[in-house]
């Protein structure tokens, strides 16, 4: 194999890592939209890409940058700016792998906390609560709440609970 | 509402998607993937298990403190204004939301009519919420068991009941005059007994005996359907 030919399939070896890098983590925002039907299938998908991610995007990084070195000398410096370039989708990927963009969205509560039910002045008396009771613990969580969180932990009456909505 | 528990072991739970406009949650401690409303693992290590529910009332604040006085209340989150912005006008929001899902044809129901879901002995029955509103106690029979579904005072708290005490079924209504002044009050028609709306019995003859309550679901139609595909839709035979 000539030298030339041997570029060349480097170079085509980091394009492809770099899509790659990429469709790991796009494919499941893709097919995970708010407002498009999932199928099992699209789903089983995006579950196995999601629980790769964290590992698979820095290998494919760490991929595309040994090829960015490879490839580094003996190239023009356009190319070397279309090297450095490549390599922001895995760098992207990598730090995206680690994100969950719903709770950029929905802001998960850190800690729960609770103000006994005489106190409260947050809560209007027309707004709706999930009630529950567990043992004499007797817990209001309001639906405006749990709308935007969708997820509230906490222990009722010794029992391990999540509150959602 | 779940226990966050299989196994003993406790599980954290966080937003991670979204299935046909009903949310997934994920747990830290393996991963697996669970849908909300069925609280089912759909993906994943625990796939195939199932959350307990935890029974739950969908009430208003004003009648939930009524009745527990001594309860506590989730305070909003401090450090961060975006819940407050999105709650101020979610349910209309929510409203104008597209349906992904197809209905059926012949649904009468639109897909985000709110209906109160009941599932008892593998049977599944949806209550719209304008016959309820329109006819309380709404009497009727899920799953071969005889029930009550029922509006509080405040025209907003629905709950559901099982009408057999002592292996017969009874007959409830609600006194006319209860509504607006004094408490709120059923009666059972064959002991004239006086019932509040947690479904216990406070005068009468039958005082102190505790209704069996019926988990209740508030839902949109189109999400019920799909997770209970064979239910069946209680409808107000208007004269």
């Amino acid at each position: 194999m000539n030298t030339k030919t041997k570029r060349r399939l480097l170079w085509l070896a980091l394009l492809a890592v770099v899509v790659a890098a990429f469709a790991w983590v796009f494919v499941p925002v893709w097919t995970i939209q708010p407002f498009k039907a999932q199928t099992p299938g699209g789903l089983n998908l995006s579950y196995t890409l999601r629980s790769w991610s964290t590992v698979a995007t820095p290998v494919a990084l760490a991929l595309a940058a040994l090829l960015v070195v490879v490839l580094w000398r003996g190239t023009r410096w356009w190319m070397k700016v279309a090297l450095v370039l490549l390599l922001v989708p895995p760098v992207a990927a990598t730090w995206f792998s680690r994100q969950n963009h719903f709770e950029w969205m929905f802001k998960p509560l850190a800690q729960s906390a609770y103000v006994a039910a005489d106190k409260v002045d947050f809560v209007g008396d027309e707004e709706m609560v999930l009630a529950v009771e567990v043992n004499g613990d007797a817990v209001a969580y309001p639906v405006r709440q749990l709308a935007y969180h969708h997820v509230v932990e906490d222990t009722v009456g010794g029992l391990p609970v999540v509150s959602t909505y | 509402m779940w226990e966050a528990a299989t196994d003993g072991r406790r599980l954290k739970f966080h937003l991670t998607g979204i299935n046909n406009q009903n949310f997934i949650m994920a747990d830290e401690e393996t991963g697996t993937w669970w849908q909300q409303v069925s609280g089912e693992a759909i993906h994943g290590p625990l796939k195939g298990r199932r959350l307990n529910g935890v029974f739950h009332d969908e009430l208003t604040f004003a009648t939930w403190r009524r009745e527990r006085p001594q309860g506590r209340v989730l305070r909003p989150s401090e450090d961060n204004d975006a819940w407050r912005k999105f709650s101020e006008r979610w349910e209309e929001q929510t409203a104008k939301l597209p349906v992904v899902t197809q209905a059926a044809a012949q649904d009468k129901l639109a897909p985000r009519a709110v209906v109160l879901g009941v599932n008892l002995n593998g049977a599944a029955k949806a209550y719209p919420l304008e016959p309820v509103e329109r006819q309380s106690p709404l009497v009727d029979k899920v799953g071969g068991v005889p029930l009550l579904v029922v509006l509080g005072e405040d025209k907003k708290s629905v709950r559901a009941f099982e009408t057999t005490v002592d292996g017969r079924a009874l007959e409830f209504y609600v006194k006319a005059d209860a509504v607006g002044g004094g408490a709120w009050r059923m009666f059972d028609g064959e002991t004239q007994s006086e019932w509040d709306f947690t479904g216990r019995a406070v005068a009468g003859a039958l005082a102190g005996r505790q209704l069996k309550k019926i988990p209740l679901l508030k839902d949109y139609w189109f999400d019920w359907k799909l997770y209970n595909p064979q239910t069946l839709v209680y409808a107000f035979n208007a004269p």
